[in-house]
């Protein structure tokens, strides 16, 4: 697995201005280094500078007492130069002849007139001519020899406070510290609002896209959409020109739906009006029977049984159309003889493909889920799995309760459910996935979705698509089978 | 013995004679008020330092002063040792000078007295013998061993009179100090012991007195350990065998009413002198007796 900086799932809104302040950190450091380093360079060379300077005043002025060894004279100009050379902080300043010995100092408590040198104090000085720092003492030690005539006659040493210059390097340092912490934290700031203003067009897409999944899609309109930068005007546009497509193609999803059903019902009205009319032959000659030999009590009953039997067929055949095509009573509850009902529906159509209908229902009792929604989704898949059958074949229902759930499963023998369609059926209900072809399995899939239920698809042996839905039991919705079974009742 | 070299304790460096290497040009180095020509009527008169190396503005006083009471442009002429003053006088190239008195009891014979400073009411000064800060000496005796600083080898009171002290001791400034050197004026003795350069100095009791009203913070450190018996005060000569005695007579009326005139006494309150007045040799009789001794012992 590849390791994910926690950076990247900042929101923009931060990472940018946490970017540009990281910039000017950066920029800040590489600049303080360079300026700390030039400044450390040019105190550097102010410090010799000014340290040749004094060296030169002071051995030019000390050289002839040096060689006299005149105590008073090498004092004297060394009193003389204290305060002569503003910025040179000298601590003290000993004149020494060749093996040490000190002629004069300028603090002479401390070095005594004609006293050897203290080991110490010549160690921390050059030899010869130079100038040695060390910034933890804030010190400086500086060594001239002093020679006449090229030959060495002593030497000046001198001990320098340099602690001022390393006070202006630390004053510098925390100046550089504050104005580019104060710079970064201003462009972060910055940074953080300007990208906000920038995002604030997303923010608006994303509300929008919020209430599509919602089943609200609205372009966007308003004060919003205005003054925006080009590319989120673009943006924009695209959504609603997105937001247009998508509500054409519900409408015209609707439209076809609505003619589906029109389809769906004149098929269900012919085969009505077969399994009326097929009966009626019977009928008609029994009546003729009952006309002729109606008075013998042989005839009468067992004909007027059988326009019995023919006129409950015609009712029953009616009368579950109107259940199922007018409705019940919203969310009414299911009993088997629901689901039974549906075979004399399907039967014209099993009837003209020759197909046997293998229907076997456990369901018993009064199961609380919606009737209505249940049957007309298992009589689209039985209508699906007859149409898909092959002439001779068999569909298969199965009805029972399982735990919590009541489930159909409707079998046919056809070639198979389509890749596109199974897909269609079983992924998560989102209705940006399409369906090309019949409405009756959008129906279903809608249907199963509303009520909460679940598809699944299995291939056993002897059939090729076995479609089972679990219903839940228990929690029917109020509003049954959504706007379709009411648009259905409307048209029947 | 003006000529004496002064050394250290015999390890340190030598001092050395300064009437030798001064003779070779330094001294001209150090001249204040030179001019490169001098005009025929201008009146030379030699003066040793004072209480600061240059003292130019009291000189200046002092040179207007005199210009106006003679009549005559003055030039006072300023060299860095009191031998190199002396020398110029003996040899006829200045018209009077102020000097010390110890140069004047060696050239008494040929020095005529024009004047000499009344101070605090007496023509009289001390040698004070001061040490520093650190030192826990407090007598002359308790300075042996000590770094010394002199002012000049031909001052009475910054030379020798210490040196006379010695010499009753029957010992030498080498033998009894650790090491000595010479700062070529009064003040400058001051410095040296109250820095630490000179655990002790001889320091002239006139200057030191004025030094500790003028500039305290330089005196404040330094502690006087002796004081001298009184000597005449260092005096205003001029050559016996002078041509001009005119011009010298006037040069001592100057001086001896200085106290007489605003601008004199402007003067005087500066110098912290009360006046001039006329003496005898006599009054240096101390100090002749005092070089006689130290001469007898070199």
């Amino acid at each position: 697995m590849l390791w994910r900086s926690p950076f990247s799932t900042l929101p923009l809104a931060w990472k940018a201005p946490l970017l540009a302040a990281a910039l000017v950190i950066a920029v800040a450091l590489v600049v303080s280094k360079v300026v700390l380093d030039r400044l450390q360079s040019d105190q550097d060379a102010a410090l010799r500078d000014l340290t040749g300077a004094y060296m030169d005043g002071v051995s030019a002025s000390v050289l002839p007492a040096t060689v006299r060894g005149d105590v008073w004279e090498a004092f004297d100009a060394l009193d003389r130069a204290r305060g002569r050379y503003s910025g040179l902080k000298v601590n003290y300043s000993v004149v020494a002849d060749t093996s040490d010995r000190i002629i004069a100092a300028s603090d002479p408590f401390r070095f005594p007139v004609l006293t050897d040198l203290p080991a110490g104090v010549a160690r921390e000085f050059p030899k010869g001519n130079g100038l040695v720092m060390e910034d933890g003492k804030g010190l400086a030690w500086a060594s001239r020899t002093l020679a006449e005539e090229g030959v060495a006659v002593g030497r000046i040493l001198t001990e320098i406070d340099v602690s001022d210059l390393l006070r202006v390097r630390g004053q510098v340092l925390w100046t550089l510290i504050a104005v580019n912490a104060t710079l970064a934290f201003g462009f972060a700031v910055v940074g953080w609002y300007a990208i906000k203003r920038m995002l604030r067009p997303l923010s608006v897409v994303g509300e929008h896209i919020e209430r599509v999944r919602a089943g609200d899609m609205q372009p966007i309109t308003g004060p919003e959409s205005r003054r925006v930068s080009p590319e989120f005007e673009r943006l924009f546009r695209h959504f609603n020109a997105m937001a247009r497509a998508v509500n054409e193609r519900e409408a015209l999803t609707s439209r076809i739906a609505a003619q589906e059903r029109y389809a769906l019902i004149g098929k269900l009205a012919s085969a009505m009006a077969h399994e009326v009319n097929n009966p009626l032959g019977g009928l008609f000659n029994a009546l003729d029977t009952m006309k002729r030999h109606g008075d013998d009590p042989k005839v009468r009953e067992p004909t007027l049984d059988l326009l019995g039997r023919g006129l409950t067929h015609i009712r029953n055949i009616v009368g579950s159309t109107l259940i199922t095509h007018r409705g019940a009573a919203p969310g009414r509850s299911l009993k088997a003889v629901d689901l039974d009902d549906l075979r004399l529906l399907v039967e014209p159509e099993a009837a003209r493909k020759r197909i046997t209908l293998d229907w076997i229902n456990d369901v018993s009792g009064v199961v609380e889920v919606d009737a209505e929604a249940v049957r007309q989704a298992t009589l689209n898949l039985l209508i699906n799995a007859c149409a898909a059958s092959r002439t001779g074949g068999t569909v298969r229902l199965r009805a029972f309760l399982a735990e919590r759930s009541l489930v159909v499963g409707v079998g046919d023998q056809g070639p198979g459910l389509p890749q596109a369609i199974e897909k269609f059926l079983l992924l998560a209900p989102d209705e940006s996935t399409t369906l090309e072809g019949g409405l009756g399995l959008w129906v279903v899939r809608r249907l199963v979705k509303d009520a909460g239920g679940t598809i699944t698809i299995r291939r056993r042996s002897g059939f090729a698509t076995i479609v089972r839905i679990a219903w839940p039991i228990g929690d029917v919705e109020s509003e049954p089978a959504g706007a379709i079974a009411a648009e259905e009742t409307l048209h029947v | 013995m003006p000529g004496e070299t002064a050394r250290g304790d015999g390890v340190g460096p030598i001092l050395f004679p300064r009437r030798a290497v001064l003779r070779g040009g330094l001294g001209a180095a150090v001249a204040v008020a030179t001019g490169p020509a001098r005009a025929a009527d201008e009146v030379s008169i030699g003066v040793n330092p004072l209480f600061l190396d240059s003292d130019i503005q009291l000189l200046a006083s002092l040179r207007d002063y005199l210009a106006q009471r003679l009549g005559r442009p003055v030039q006072l002429v300023k060299r860095r040792t009191y031998q190199e003053i002396t020398a110029m006088l003996l040899s006829g190239q200045l018209d009077a000078a102020w000097i010390c008195d110890c140069p004047y009891v060696q050239n008494q014979d040929r020095l005529a007295l024009l004047a000499t400073p009344i101070f605090r009411g007496e023509p009289h000064y001390q040698t004070y013998v001061a040490v520093g800060p650190r030192a826990e000496a407090n007598s002359f005796d308790d300075i042996g061993g000590t770094v010394h600083a002199f002012s000049d080898p031909d001052s009475t009171s910054g030379y020798l009179v210490t040196r006379y002290l010695l010499a009753v001791k029957r010992t030498t400034p080498a033998q009894f100090f650790r090491a000595s050197f010479f700062t070529y004026g009064h003040r400058n003795v001051v410095r040296a012991v109250a820095s630490g350069l000179a655990e002790s100095g001889s320091i002239d009791g006139y200057v030191y007195d004025v030094l500790a009203v003028r500039e305290p913070g330089l005196v404040a450190p330094v502690r006087v350990v002796y004081k001298s018996e009184k000597l005449g005060f260092p005096p205003i000569v001029g050559l016996q065998s002078a041509g001009d005695q005119k011009l010298q007579q006037a040069i001592a009326r100057a001086f001896l009413d200085m106290a007489a005139t605003p601008s004199g006494r402007q003067l005087l309150a500066t110098l912290n002198l009360d006046g001039f007045t006329a003496s005898e040799p006599e009054l240096y009789r101390g100090t002749l007796e005092k070089w006689l001794v130290v001469k007898a012992q070199s």
